[in-house]
């Protein structure tokens, strides 16, 4: 897994670089813009919606190079190699994931780490607001959207895996794809999602213990829920990649 | 002699067209084979199979006694006839990353042939003519000592200095130990290589046998003989 | 060596190689290349030289040793039987030929002595 880790950020290091070097640099210039003693408190808000914008691109960028590292090898020709290397399909997948989480983790932790200094320059009675709301959903939120984001991904990378199992054609396996995922996302939100957490919300109503509460509508259940579909996932694509596809 | 890869019945089909149809081949040591037929005759789809990219639809394909999977893609150097090179890499980076995921990659001896095909490692892999590309890529594919080499077209498109120094890199490679399949439809270059052929066509084995009996039996060479096949 | 590939190969570099002992380009007594060596020289099979080689054994025209490699036959009797043999072969081919074309052997005779 590590050797193959290597050789995906290998070959793009600089893009890597030149990736959380923007979004650092973009970040120190506004926040410098922030802190001299002129600025006005009316437009932090500006620099920190530009700051946001910025790290969404970079948000997005990952998102799509996550899910184009197995789609190139899976309908391009360099897949004849990354294919007949001695390596199980779930090392294969498990190196692009790899990396797909260590971005999401160094994305996340610039991002947090600007976001919070920004807040900290908002007039005082605004920061007490936020952070009442923010303190308790804070982390399960974050997890929640890093774990969903990484299915995302994931789901995709199913649905492609899927599609090349199914289909030799390549004319139709776009649409093909598309369908698996969107019938995926359908089905976990009928099956998997709606009635776990409404039963889990139905219980601890009952319980009546307003701590729990919290916490569930806080997340963490959904993250629980989120790995678990994580690893399930994991496991079919990897089969799949292993047992199933034609290239 | 031991049998190192074997197919019995071995079917493959795209939707309605079959693709190989009950295809039985038995490859044993020591031996060169060639795999002869016109584009589109299943020549390339039973090489896949071989190498782990296409699933059989029916029947049986085993290499070394297991079927296609992780050990046997570590004993079979398989050379696609597509440029099957990651775009980003430099020639330096092919040899770096075969080194790292064959344990069974020599480098000095790619290093070696990297001289005699005349590439330079500094190269970047999308800059190179198809001979050189050609070239490189039997470089990687022959610098593995493995028990099994899969060739498709290996002289497909390649000009007449690339071609004879392919053939001789071929029989470099070539020792009592290995098997090499060669697919091609040129086959006036290489048919002095082969020990025994088989005609694919339409999927089907429709002749095969030790090539020298054939030109015996038939008084015409393997090229000649393939021309009044097809 | 430039091959005529409708004939076995195999027969073809036995001839060869009859051909360059008799004419002493192969001495007797004379190491040949190895297999491997010959396989890349001629770029053949290194299964067909070794199926000439044994041919060439078997006929005693060179003998092997274990784990020496093969030679040229000392024996000058054998030797210079291959020569008749193949003096043999190549005017048995021609007066056949000749024959086909519808000479008589005495107009063979002249027609050769317009040659020499």
């Amino acid at each position: 897994m590590i050797t193959l880790l290597k050789y995906e950020i290998y070959r793009r290091w600089r893009w890597l670089v030149l990736r959380y070097a923007a979004l650092i640099i973009i970040g120190a210039i506004l926040l410098n813009r922030v802190s001299s003693p002129t600025y006005q408190y009316e437009f932090i808000g500006e620099s920190i919606g530009k700051f946001a914008l910025t790290s969404l691109i970079i948000f997005i960028i990952i998102i799509v190079e996550g899910i184009n590292m197995l789609k190139e090898d899976l309908f391009e020709e360099s897949g004849y190699l990354t294919f007949t290397i001695p390596k199980k399909g779930r090392t294969i997948l498990a190196s692009k994931l790899a990396l797909l989480l260590l971005q999401l983790i160094l994305w996340t932790v610039i991002t947090i780490g600007f976001g919070s200094i920004f807040f900290s320059k908002l007039p005082y009675p605004e920061i007490i607001q936020i952070k009442t709301q923010i303190n308790f959903y804070f982390f399960p939120t974050v997890l929640f959207i890093l774990t969903a984001f990484f299915n995302f991904v994931l789901m995709i990378h199913f649905s492609l895996t899927l599609t090349k199992t199914l289909l030799v054609n390549k004319r139709y396996s776009g649409i093909l794809s598309i369908g698996i995922f969107f019938f995926l996302v359908y089905l976990i939100e009928k099956l998997y999602y709606g009635p776990f957490l409404n039963q889990i919300k139905h219980i601890s109503i009952e319980i009546g213990s307003r701590s729990n509460i919290d916490l569930l509508s806080g997340g963490y259940t959904a993250v629980f829920l989120n790995i678990i579909l994580t690893a399930i996932f994991f496991t079919a694509t990897a089969y799949l990649l292993e047992k199933k596809i034609n290239i | 002699m031991e049998q190192i890869l074997k197919s019995s019945q071995l079917s493959k089909y795209f939707y309605q067209k079959k693709a190989l149809d009950k295809v039985d081949i038995n490859i044993e040591e020591g031996k060169i084979y060639g795999i002869l037929g016109p584009n589109g005759g299943g020549k390339s789809t039973f090489l896949k199979i071989a190498a782990g990219l296409l699933k059989p639809s029916q029947g049986e394909i085993t290499i070394d006694n297991k079927k296609p999977g992780v050990y046997t893609k570590s004993i079979v150097s398989y050379l696609p006839e597509t440029n099957y090179l990651y775009k980003w890499m430099k020639i330096k980076d092919t040899l770096n990353f075969f080194n790292d995921l064959y344990a069974d990659f020599d480098v000095e001896r790619a290093r070696e042939s990297l001289k005699f095909m005349e590439l330079e490692e500094e190269e970047k892999v999308t800059s190179l003519s198809k001979g050189m590309m050609g070239r490189l890529k039997l470089t990687l594919a022959l610098s593995r000592k493995s028990k099994v080499y899969l060739l498709d077209e290996p002289l497909n498109g390649i000009d007449p200095i690339s071609r004879e120094k392919i053939i001789t890199s071929i029989l470099d490679s070539y020792s009592e130990r290995t098997s090499i399949l060669i697919c091609s439809h040129l086959i006036y270059y290489i048919e002095k290589l082969l020990d025994y052929v088989f005609f694919l066509s339409e999927g089907r084995i429709i002749l095969s046998g030790d090539a020298e009996e054939l030109r015996n039996k038939r008084g015409m060479s393997i090229d000649k003989l393939f021309q009044e096949v097809f | 060596m430039e091959f005529n590939n409708n004939i076995p190969i195999y027969l073809q570099i036995i001839d060869n190689i009859k051909q360059d002992i008799v004419v002493g380009k192969l001495k007797a007594g004379q190491k040949m290349p190895s297999v491997r060596e010959l396989a890349g020289i001629l770029k053949v099979n290194p299964n067909t030289i070794q199926r000439v080689y044994q041919e060439l054994d078997r006929e005693k025209i060179t003998f092997t040793k274990r784990g020496m490699g093969t030679y040229v036959t000392e024996e000058e009797k054998t030797i210079s039987s291959l020569k008749e043999e193949i003096s043999k072969k190549i005017i048995l081919d021609f007066v056949e030929g000749m024959n086909k074309l519808g000479f008589s052997n005495k107009e063979l005779i002249s027609t050769l002595k317009e040659y020499l």
